[in-house]
């Protein structure tokens, strides 16, 4: 979908990508990173918005040195901020950003009904956007991005700012358009579970440098071999305790992580919870998220 | 059920037969036109309806044996009615009421866009940033063309039906009228960058077309104070003062274009002016093309800087 060689991306003393190389692959991808880490930078190049100091990159076979603005036709992009005019309805905005592609009058009325249709929006997409909830804006500026059926649409922090349950529905929503409308999706974030539950690989970015490339489904299946333990008394010496079993734990603060080989490693932990004095109060195998991956790989 | 069906693929197999960049850009111009040219928009409307109720008073008034232009002085200067109508009201004038209109037309064009940073969204499509403010251009050009080349070339066709629609006069006059045309094309579009300008700057409507009126407008009246003094005081190359109003800069580009020596109204004296052309396209170029280069350059920082 994507290639990137070499690419290098400096504000003044600041480099935002430093020799920055990858193929993306085909599918829902994920980029990770922390803020600052040259996430959207690499978007925006990869959307032909910044030109690269140096490097060369190609997306979906167009080599963007050439052609930065015609391949924006192919792509779809949904910026992290908050960027909709309040004084237009949900529909008026939708036909305008249509048109603004290239669609015809007709064209984009019909897909911007057609889409809304399948946000689930009835009557409120004649309300200005200005009544809009933060989820409904946040469904609008998708809408705005799949409008003229891109191939790929580029999605820069799609659930910033929403409450547990609109993130979730939003993440449906995205799973669900780019589904029926078989779009490709390059994802910016820094909201692991928003990875975990939308794309197929991840790419992990820190200050401007790949740090890791991986299928989400290798990394969770690969990592899911845990025990997850919550325990009373000295954590210390509970830990301590399974050091001497050649046993390590990561202490998660509120659980311990310890890793399962066999069920021998449960006989383990319970030898080490009597010798330490520290009541066991829930213990179970448990697959791990990425998180502890992500921090793995950032630090 | 086969009904949803058909739609989820009409959905995934869309083709959205996206048009060129050039009609994207003319699109994007003329629905901001339309959205300008709302009735709710009653100041400019109103300032609209004054040009024309005031170019259908001159056209009563008007004498034909005159038109275009009535020699002032034995080197050279005219009174040319079309030049005229873009001076001060005391000369018979509509300046104050276009750079209002420039002023209200321009105020919130890019600056809305930037405000509330849907620029982002319409950066993100298949134009460049050249398309979005040519896309921008577009609708207050076609405001001022509204208020400049038809209340003129409304006085043109008048002056020829005074005349009897004769086919003589019409020949004799045939070059008067891609001059009124050309005359309204450069103040139309100087004036929409130097409102563009603004809008750009500022970000904020009303902020912006105060700021565009007062530097319009209020240079001008600034810089005829300056150059009457330094004319009192009988300074060397005082006229050249002129030249830093954009209004006085526009005038002595349109009385180059009429081939006629600049002739400035101020503190009710015709005076005359004398200054080189090469000057003052030095002055056109560095001001207009710096408008334009700022402008660019604000959107590229925006764009960089989120």
């Amino acid at each position: 979908m994507i290639k990137a060689r070499n690419v290098v991306k400096q504000y003044g003393n600041l480099k935002a990508l430093d020799n920055f190389s990858i193929d993306i692959p085909e599918g829902k991808v994920g980029i990770l990173g922390p803020n600052g880490a040259g996430k959207s930078t690499f978007v925006k190049i990869a959307l032909g918005l910044l030109t690269a100091t140096s490097g060369e990159i190609t997306v979906l076979g167009e080599t963007l040195t050439k052609n930065t603005v015609d391949i924006r036709k192919r792509i779809g992009y949904m910026p992290e901020h908050d960027c909709i005019p309040d004084e237009m309805t949900g529909v008026e905005f939708l036909i305008e950003m249509g048109m603004v592609s290239g669609m015809s009058l007709s064209g984009a009325t019909e897909r911007t009904h057609e889409i809304l249709g399948h946000l689930r929006m009835g009557e409120e997409k004649y309300r200005l956007i200005s009544e809009y909830s933060g989820g409904m804006r946040q469904k609008i500026k998708l809408a705005q991005g799949l409008i003229h059926g891109p191939e790929v649409i580029f999605l820069d922090e799609p659930t910033s700012g929403l409450d547990p349950n609109a993130r979730r529905e939003m993440l449906e929503t995205i799973n669900g358009l780019t589904d029926v409308s078989n779009t490709r999706v390059l994802l910016s974030t820094h909201i692991l579970q928003d990875v975990e539950m939308v794309c197929d690989s991840v790419i992990i970015v820190k200050d401007g440098k790949l740090q890791m490339q991986e299928d989400v489904k290798a990394i969770v299946g690969e990592k899911s071999n845990f025990i997850q333990i919550r325990i009373g008394g000295t954590k210390e010496k509970f830990i301590a305790e399974l050091k001497k079993k050649k046993i390590n734990a990561e202490d998660n603060e509120r659980v311990l992580i310890v890793p399962y080989k066999d069920d021998s490693t449960y006989d383990e932990i319970i030898d080490a919870a009597i010798k330490s004095e520290a009541p066991i109060y829930e213990m179970e195998r448990t697959s791990q998220s990425m998180d502890s991956v992500y921090r793995e790989t950032i630090e | 059920m086969k009904n949803n069906a058909q739609v989820s693929e009409r959905f995934r197999d869309f083709d959205a037969n996206l048009t060129t960049r050039p009609w994207i850009v003319i699109g994007m111009g003329l629905r901001k036109f339309g959205q300008i040219m709302k009735f709710k928009n009653y100041g400019l409307w109103s300032l609209i309806v004054i040009v024309y109720l005031f170019t259908l008073s001159r056209l009563l008034l008007s004498d034909s044996t005159n038109y275009p232009c009535t020699p002032v002085t034995e080197e050279g200067y005219r009174s040319c009615v079309p030049l005229n109508y873009y001076g001060d009201i005391l000369q018979g004038g509509m300046r104050l009421f276009l750079v209002s209109i420039v002023a209200i037309a321009s105020g919130g064009v890019i600056g809305n866009d930037m405000a509330n940073k849907s620029i982002h969204l319409y950066l993100s499509r298949p134009i460049s940033r050249l398309d979005y403010l040519i896309a921008r251009f577009i609708p207050v050009f076609l405001v001022l063309i509204l208020v400049t080349v038809i209340p003129n070339v409304m006085f043109f066709v008048s002056m020829w039906s005074d005349n009897g629609l004769k086919m003589e006069w019409l020949q004799g006059h045939k070059w008067l009228i891609f001059v009124l045309i050309l005359q309204g094309i450069v103040y139309s579009a100087g004036f929409a960058i130097i409102g563009l300008t603004f809008s750009t700057l500022i970000k904020k409507e009303n902020a912006a077309s105060a700021a565009t009126f007062i530097f319009i407008y209020g240079a001008s009246i600034i810089c005829e104070i300056f150059f009457i003094a330094l004319k009192v005081l009988d300074v060397k190359d005082a006229d050249f003062i002129l030249l830093l109003s954009v209004s006085h800069l526009l005038d002595y580009i349109n009385y180059a274009i009429f081939d006629t020596k600049y002739l400035v109204a101020a503190a009710f004296t015709y005076w005359e002016v004398d200054v080189s052309g090469i000057g003052a396209g030095i002055i056109f170029t560095v001001t207009f093309a710096g408008c334009c280069g700022l402008m660019y350059w604000m959107i590229q920082q925006m764009e960089a800087n989120k």
